[in-house]
């Protein structure tokens, strides 16, 4: 589990004999890995980036993380990950400092994972969860760390241990979507996220908000059309420059007698931009018999857009005709009612591994297309 | 809902076909003779799950644990944690890769955690209560 590595060598090299005490530190090395196969089970299915063409890539990742605790408090944490579906390029996905104040009070500074679901902190360690994956549908922000700091609270109420988790910061890797490329802003990004846990029972509830900007070249020719009509507003309205967006996370877990209940709640919101606000919802059911856990999880998705051109009427001018008929194609695109169904297994065969086949429904019911993914996976923390 | 009820059938079959049996063996918690502490059992497996730092004396606690797979800790994790050890295990994997906290030091056997909870104030194990002598405390009896 464990390798640890004296770098007391690396201190002396550097000849710093008056801090050799803080170069003594200690090492420790671990890591997590998924090797993930999936493949949908028909020519005209596509999902989650799977196809009928049997992919061992998409949902593969390798990482290692070290840590160390220097003297005072103060320790020092970075974890790189390589990811299947970015050709294995590895990448820090987490380097921070972090100060104990005492034994509740933790700061944080540097790059971390941003607390905004249940399942955020161990994100990519699918041996500390049920399925595969988390479910698409709830965990599909467009990113899930972050540069800044964060501030850990733990206590007590009543019978239960509390974690309260405040971050500040911000997000501006580049992103691939819809097309294009882009650099998107997303700056003082602000939350919270308050876990309640006792025995069986854990609540969780989050709140976060971040000033957006997204520079997509492909609504600049229509943020310029309705500028140049007289329609500021609407211009505003279509690109997502320095808007505010709002996210909220309810979360529920049950582990009782070997049944888990597992229940996650999200609303993103996205006011004056072109893209769809989101409500989201998934709810597993489990059961853990010896080394098996069977769960079946149904999930749904509701995204929408309110017409902000409402105001401007058909036939005026050809022009501006255009520019709204364009305009609401984008807002339409915006729309989604999605449900899936997720039935798998986890087998824990081996002390640090498990193996875990899991079986996706999904059904996009304004394009009335139905998609089913099937997934094997081999994950190990080491 | 879309699967076949033939693979589920399978599926249950086969998860009903393991079961472990293990000998029961008395465990006993054990503190530094010096400790006088009280501590309640919710207490004892939020320390051991790393929730808890202290004693009620306000004095530092360190959990010491047994190795992994040996039949004492097994039987510790389900009398006072109430879970398996997988379950400790994958609970651990989410404490650590969160950079929340690293498991309890695991000692070999039960004669060095007895020797450790004896010569450190703030040392708290278990062990098979067979093996206890009067160097350290015994807090209680599981």
């Amino acid at each position: 589990m464990k390798i640890k590595s004296n770098i007391f060598a690396m201190g002396s090299c550097l000849l710093l004999s008056s801090i050799s005490n803080i170069a003594t530190a200690e090492v420790n090395l671990n890591g997590f890995a998924s090797i993930v196969a999936g493949v949908t089970t028909a020519s005209d299915e596509q999902l989650y980036g799977y196809d009928d063409n049997i992919d061992f890539k998409n949902d593969s990742l390798f990482a290692l993380q070290a840590s160390s605790d220097l003297e005072n408090g103060l320790g020092v944490t970075a974890q790189i990950i390589s990811r299947g579906n970015n050709d294995w390029d590895p990448k820090f996905e987490w380097a921070y400092v972090s100060y104990d104040a005492n034994d509740n009070l933790r700061f944080l500074a540097g790059r971390q994972r941003a607390p905004f679901y249940m399942y955020s902190d161990f994100l990519d360690v699918s041996y500390a969860y049920p399925w595969i994956t988390p479910p698409n549908g709830v965990y599909n922000l467009l990113f899930d760390s972050f540069d800044g700091l964060g501030m850990l609270y733990t206590s007590t109420l009543g019978e239960f241990d509390a974690t309260t988790h405040v971050i500040y910061g911000k997000n501006n890797t580049e992103i691939t979507l819809l097309g294009e490329t882009i650099k998107p802003d997303f700056k003082d990004l602000t939350g919270l996220s308050i876990s309640l846990n006792r025995d069986w029972l854990t609540l969780r509830g989050a709140y976060f908000q971040a000033d957006m900007t997204m520079p997509f070249e492909f609504l600049q020719p229509l943020k310029d059309g309705w500028a140049q009509a007289g329609f500021a507003d609407i211009s505003n309205d279509v690109v997502a420059e320095g808007d505010k967006a709002t996210f909220v996370e309810l979360g529920l877990q049950i582990d009782y007698n070997n049944y888990l209940l597992n229940a996650e709640y999200t609303k993103l919101k996205l006011d004056h931009t072109a893209f769809g606000d989101q409500k989201s919802y998934y709810v597993m059911l489990g059961k853990r018999i010896n080394e098996f856990l069977v769960h079946i999880t149904y999930g749904k998705d509701d995204d929408s857009k309110s017409d902000f051109t409402q105001s401007v009427p058909f036939g005026v001018a050809p022009s501006l005709d255009f520019l709204k008929a364009t305009t609401q194609q984008i807002i339409a695109s915006q729309k989604a009612d999605e449900k899936y169904i997720i039935a798998g297994v986890r087998w824990d065969f081996h002390d640090s591994a498990a193996l875990k086949f899991e079986y996706t429904s999904f059904n996009n019911k304004l394009i009335d297309n139905d998609a089913n993914l099937f997934r094997v996976a081999l994950v190990t923390v080491f | 809902m879309f699967i076949k009820p033939s693979i589920l059938m399978v599926i249950i079959a086969c998860t009903g076909t393991v079961f472990s049996s293990t000998t029961q063996a008395e465990v006993a918690v054990i503190v530094n003779s010096a400790n006088a502490a009280a501590i309640s059992d919710s207490d004892l497996s939020r320390l051991f799950l790393g929730k808890l730092k202290q004693f009620s004396s306000g004095n530092k606690a360190i959990p010491v644990n047994q190795k992994f797979g040996s039949n004492v800790r097994k039987e510790f994790e389900q009398k006072v944690l109430k879970k398996s050890s997988r379950q400790v295990k994958a609970y651990w994997s989410k404490r650590l890769f969160s950079g929340k906290g690293k498991p309890p030091k695991e000692l070999s056997s039960d004669q060095d955690i007895i020797s450790q909870v004896a010569s450190d104030k703030n040392a708290i194990g278990y062990v098979d209560a067979s093996k206890v002598d009067d160097s350290v405390k015994i807090l209680r009896k599981f």
